[in-house]
């Protein structure tokens, strides 16, 4: 769990109106972002959006930040909300939710609180609704606004460079991959591409070759979710890699040992550096060792073409050209220009040089190309949802329960998800 | 080596047609989707007593409301993702959706992988169709994966 504390100077907010909280509920299928916005400070918390059981521990149901208590996550179960990057479960939601709007967490004041909420593209209707039921009449949240997470990211993107008019966000997340171009801050739904491949299927995938080469962590998606962050990388040259990888000994640059954490001497796993490594021969140690050689750079070589496992779905730079190919063609140098890459998957090594490279390659000559890698990508989304609620022209967008209770379920039409 | 040459045998070997094979594919790649290999660890547990609710004195009024919303709710909000999905295809609406906002198959050839060892491939397995690198590859295969479970 990540804190960041933001000391930032919010103007208190204009005179009749009370509600002066907001909450930044970013939430990604696989974390939340959230934040309490006062007129004085603001804190970020990312928390996973789920629950989670454990083993040993029977009686217990952790949820979301919990999972700090939980001494040894080997085997951990995962109780996620979403499936396929849709929420279908509310019940764990709403969980999820009374422990971060409730007591022990931000202790919100519904009356007096706006939320903005992300959700994905083209949601199904009858998800809206629930969201809408749920702000509203569980809840009872002051005013909500339900956007989707790239248009806070262009959002982000347009006040950082104001004198761009297009921009193409691609977020690449725990379900999936969504890209999108955005023109004048209005998304172009003609160009929206969403290919199945994200986290989890990386995370997945990355169990099944380990378990069927080495040592059986089918269970362990915690532990081998970590693997890949730490060790995992983007490369520039896959055939070139795939060479080196199949050197024997010392010449091998690819291959690591990452050592697995056993939960009462070593906490965390972490990857041996390379001049601890011993070529030949075991090692003396009790640690329990993965050698990872190719799998470092084949599993998120996926998200560029997920054809190597047989996903017939075009990748992300091919996903790309072909999105902006279907916008008008006097914008498409413009988007060319403003490519912006989010979400968790974008933080591997080496990611944002790959997308550059392979839109060059497949984007006409006289256009220039440039890939912006943003320093949090998973952040990103959030802090232009920030930028957002300090804007003086939020109370426009946001419908606010009255608004709600009058008019029911055509309110969505405003949102436009 | 002796057993790998007996199971060449071609009157022994049994040879998957590609419609098995596909759907040996389409179940590995939906075994991908999943959250969790394991079994939920709470499931043979026997069901707890649930506890009184505690009464807040602010909000008495206001969660009992809440209360009866909830099982409303579970009523109605308890759809999967393939309901879901079916109800898009019914709804028929101009313009792009769900459906259509799918990526398109790839115009570049796909690249095959040893099933092994990861390595690029230039040979399938005859039997079942998974592709191999080298002679010791196809042993293992054999003696690991090859036809070990039905589809």
């Amino acid at each position: 769990m990540v804190l960041t504390r933001l000391r930032s100077d919010i103007a208190t907010r204009k005179s009749g109106k009370s509600f002066s909280l907001y909450i930044v509920n970013n939430i990604h299928t696989n974390t939340s972002l959230v934040s309490y916005l006062t007129s004085d400070s603001c804190f970020l918390s990312v928390i996973p959006n789920c629950q989670f059981r454990s083993k040993t521990l029977r009686l217990k149901t952790f949820t979301a930040n919990q999972l700090d208590e939980i001494k040894d996550p080997s085997g951990l179960f995962y109780i996620l909300p979403f499936q396929k990057g849709y929420l279908v479960n509310w019940d764990v939601q709403r969980k999820v939710w009374d422990h971060l709007f409730g007591k022990e967490m931000f202790k919100v004041d519904f009356a007096d609180t706006s939320v903005v909420i992300t959700e994905p593209y083209f949601n199904f209707m009858s998800i809206q609704e629930s969201m809408n039921e749920i702000l509203f009449e569980e809840y009872q949240f002051q005013a909500a606004l339900r956007i989707n997470a790239g248009s806070l990211s262009a959002h982000r993107y347009f006040q950082e460079n104001n004198s761009e008019l297009c921009c193409i966000v691609v977020d690449s997340g725990f379900s999936f991959t969504h890209i999108a171009p955005y023109c004048r801050g209005r998304k172009m739904k003609d160009g929206i591409c969403r290919i199945n491949v994200g986290g989890k299927l990386l995370t997945n995938h990355l169990k099944e070759i380990i378990s069927y080469r080495q040592l059986h962590v089918m269970d362990e998606t915690h532990v081998i979710n970590q693997v890949k962050e730490d060790v995992c990388y983007v490369s520039q040259d896959f055939y070139n890699d795939m060479e080196i990888a199949q050197l024997k000994g010392e010449e091998n640059m690819v291959m690591r040992d990452y050592v697995l954490p056993d939960f009462s001497s070593i906490k965390k796993g972490f990857c041996k550096p390379r001049e601890e490594m011993n070529f030949t021969g075991k090692y003396k140690t009790g640690e329990q060792i993965l050698r990872l050689n190719n799998e470092r750079f084949a599993v998120p070589e996926m998200l560029f073409h997920p054809s190597d496992i047989g996903i017939q779905e075009m990748g992300i730079p091919e996903a790309l050209v072909n999105s902006i190919n279907k916008m008008p063609e006097e914008m498409q140098p413009h988007f060319y220009k403003n490519i912006v890459l989010t979400g968790g998957n974008a933080l591997f090594p080496g990611f944002r040089d790959r997308v550059y490279k392979e839109v060059r390659a497949l984007a006409p000559a006289e256009f220039q190309v440039s890939v912006v890698l943003p320093q949090n990508p998973i952040c990103y989304a959030w802090e232009g949802g920030k930028l957002l609620a300090e804007n003086p022209d939020f109370e426009e967008m946001v419908v606010t329960r009255e608004d709600y209770e009058e008019n029911g379920h055509c309110i969505y039409e405003k949102f436009d998800i | 080596m002796v057993s790998v040459l007996r199971s060449q045998d071609p009157s022994q070997r049994r040879v998957l047609d590609s419609a098995t094979r596909q759907r040996r594919l389409t179940r590995q790649l939906e075994a991908l989707e999943k959250d969790n290999f394991q079994d939920d660890p709470h499931a043979s547990l026997p069901q707890l007593v649930k506890r009184l609710p505690q009464f807040d004195e602010n909000n008495e009024s206001g969660k009992r409301r809440k209360k009866t919303r909830g099982d409303h709710f579970k009523q109605r909000f308890r759809k999967n993702f393939q309901a879901l999905l079916e109800e898009e295809e019914l709804s028929v609406s101009e313009g792009p959706n769900y459906l259509t906002a799918c990526a398109e198959p790839s115009t570049l050839p796909q690249r095959h992988f040893c099933a092994v060892c990861g390595f690029p491939s230039n040979y399938t397995c005859v039997s079942c169709g998974a592709r191999y690198c080298c002679v010791r590859c196809l042993g293992t295969h054999h003696e690991t994966r090859c036809l070990k479970w039905t589809v």
